[in-house]
């Protein structure tokens, strides 16, 4: 796989859009053409060029060496291959990514993958809130694809979230799948209070949940065949990073019934 | 043609004592898919296979042919349990599509501990859910891995688990098949008997009648009206009295039918079997190998025994 590598010159003063930075739309360019383009649109005009010093060719992979909280809708509408930050990211990294894979070796900002539709995120640090949630406006949150964070996330991580998969390795906000309507959040250290509110359909699993809402009913403990499903492949999708799998029957709980009341916590520890 | 190249041609061929019609097994064009049953136990797996497939030996009669093809290890199974993989045959997708929806409903879903699965890969798809996970009266739900959807059933003893899709390929064949003739009728059964058990080593072929074998071949067509009727030609009791394909000896003849999701499945099955038969010898009776056929005219896929033979 070839590699196109952009090194930071120096941290930015600005908010940067580096939506543009995607292998789909470099693909064919050059250096030079690479360097023209804008990724600042203020009266300032930054290009690549005046905050990165590019090398390598345009291919599958960009590898972005230095990373910034200013740094914006990083892999946005990414659609194939792979990018590598080596650092911290701003708001919206991942929005609407179709396919491919983003690997964040830092923080993300807030709405980490944002409506999601597929591909894999992975953050090494923590994330924002909103994690995979909706703008203002829109349906759906995360539609497709997997996150893993490893560290931790802030409130509503998952917010209306429809299909795909959220692993937090770490602790989660509050209201994490709140008005979910499918998909699966794993909080392997535990769901904070507010888990699930108001959610119609979907899947939350962890080993505690930090307040029961008396909306959600106690279904006891079950074997669900369909978390050996699950568990299978995200072992194959995740490797490593695949959440650990659910040794014995998890306590399901069933809600939200102040909604359409077709979703569940699993709650593992009992 | 030369003389000698006629007398060649004409005489009959002849392997380990039995002799082989030059003839041809006349198959044709089918939809099949393939499923994946599983349960707890393999026991309970193939209950729920067996059970599904029951009923399913002419596509004519009984809407679809249907049949065990192997059992899988649980390691190759979606859900790691004991499974049997299932084909279904019929002369149309949607015709396929409906019977499993039928077959599924009925035999797989009710079965204790069952799950159901793809069991083919294909470009084409039906749907496998369809009827069964309406089963669930809106408590079911789905959930989406990748590019497969599962469906959650409700259930007494949990839930059933069944996969959103199952591949069809347009490109099978069924009705492949060869009769085997012989004195001794308890003999005929025990070499056809191992004829069936060489052909359900070959992967993506069903035998789908009783044990894989048939004794009632028919012909097309009937006085009645009906789509299909007795072969009186091979009918030893009829010997005489018809123009029959038998010898004065002959007591027994059956037929293996053979379904397969492609023409060379179906054609390693056609050797597979001939070869146990041939191997099997004379010693039960057997004096000679056949096959059905209609001419020519009707199916597109012509199985020339000659061609088969170990």
């Amino acid at each position: 796989m070839s590699a196109l590598k952009l090194k930071l010159r120096a941290a930015p003063s600005r908010r940067l859009d580096l939506s543009p930075l995607i292998p789909g739309r470099l693909a064919g360019l050059s250096i030079a053409e690479i360097e023209k383009i804008a990724i600042y649109a203020g009266p300032e005009g930054l290009t690549v060029g005046d905050c990165f010093a590019v090398s390598g060719a345009a291919g599958d992979a960009l590898h972005i060496e230095g990373g910034s909280d200013k740094f914006d809708k990083v892999g946005a509408e990414h659609a194939g291959g792979e990018i590598i930050v080596d650092g911290d990211v701003g708001l919206y990294a991942g929005r609407r990514m179709k396919s491919g894979r983003l690997d964040i070796r830092g923080n993300a900002g807030d709405c980490l993958a944002s409506n999601l539709r597929g591909g894999i995120v992975i953050v090494s640090g923590s994330a924002g809130t909103h994690l995979g949630g909706p703008l203002a406006g829109e349906k759906d949150g995360l539609a497709g694809g997997t996150v893993v964070v490893m560290g931790d996330t802030g409130d509503l991580a998952g917010e209306r979230m429809r299909r795909g998969t959220l692993v937090v390795k770490g602790r989660m906000g509050r209201n994490a799948g709140a008005r979910m309507m499918g998909g699966t959040i794993i909080g392997e250290q535990g769901l904070s209070a507010g888990a699930g509110v108001q959610m119609r359909r979907g899947t939350l699993i962890g080993p505690s949940l930090e307040a029961q809402s008396a909306t959600f009913v106690d279904c006891g403990t079950h074997e669900l065949l369909i978390l050996t499903i699950m568990a299978a492949y995200w072992r194959r999708t995740l490797g490593d990073l695949a959440p650990p799998a659910i040794a014995s029957a998890p306590r399901r709980l069933m809600g939200d019934l102040s909604s359409l009341g077709k979703g569940e916590i699993l709650l593992t520890e009992g | 043609m030369t003389e000698a190249n006629e007398k060649a041609a004409a005489a009959p061929l002849n392997r380990n004592g039995i002799a082989i019609d030059d003839t041809f097994a006349e198959a044709f064009g089918m939809s099949g898919t393939g499923i994946i049953i599983t349960a707890d136990t393999a026991k309970w797996a193939r209950q729920s296979a067996v059970t599904m497939t029951g009923f399913g030996t002419s596509v004519i009669g009984c809407g679809a042919e249907c049949g065990i093809d192997y059992e899988v290890a649980p390691e190759n199974t979606p859900d790691g349990r004991p499974g049997v993989r299932v084909l279904v045959f019929g002369f149309a997708p949607n015709m396929v599509e409906d019977q499993l929806k039928n077959r599924v409903g009925q035999c797989v879903l009710t079965s204790p501990g069952s799950a159901c699965f793809n069991g083919l890969e294909s470009a084409k798809r039906i749907s496998l859910s369809g009827g069964p996970r309406f089963f669930g009266d809106g408590w079911q739900t789905a959930r989406k891995l990748g590019d497969t959807r599962y469906w959650r059933v409700p259930v007494m003893d949990g839930e059933f688990v069944i996969e959103d899709k199952a591949g069809v390929t347009t490109d099978a064949v069924g009705g492949g098949n060869f009769l085997v003739i012989g004195r001794d009728r308890a003999g005929v059964l025990e070499t056809c008997e191992l004829a069936v058990a060489a052909i359900a080593e070959v992967p993506d072929v069903i035998t789908p009648f009783p044990g894989g074998i048939v004794r009632s071949g028919s012909k097309v067509g009937s006085k009645y009206g009906a789509p299909a009727s007795t072969n009186e030609a091979f009918c030893p009791v009829l010997r005489g009295a018809v123009d029959s394909e038998l010898g004065p000896d002959d007591k027994c003849v059956l037929e293996i039918v053979i379904d397969g999701l492609t023409a060379q499945a179906v054609g390693a099955a056609m050797r597979a079997g001939l070869k146990a038969v041939l191997d099997a010898g004379p010693q039960r009776g057997v004096t000679r190998v056949s096959a059905g056929n209609y001419g020519g005219n009707l199916g597109q896929h012509h199985y020339h025994l000659k061609d088969y033979l170990p």
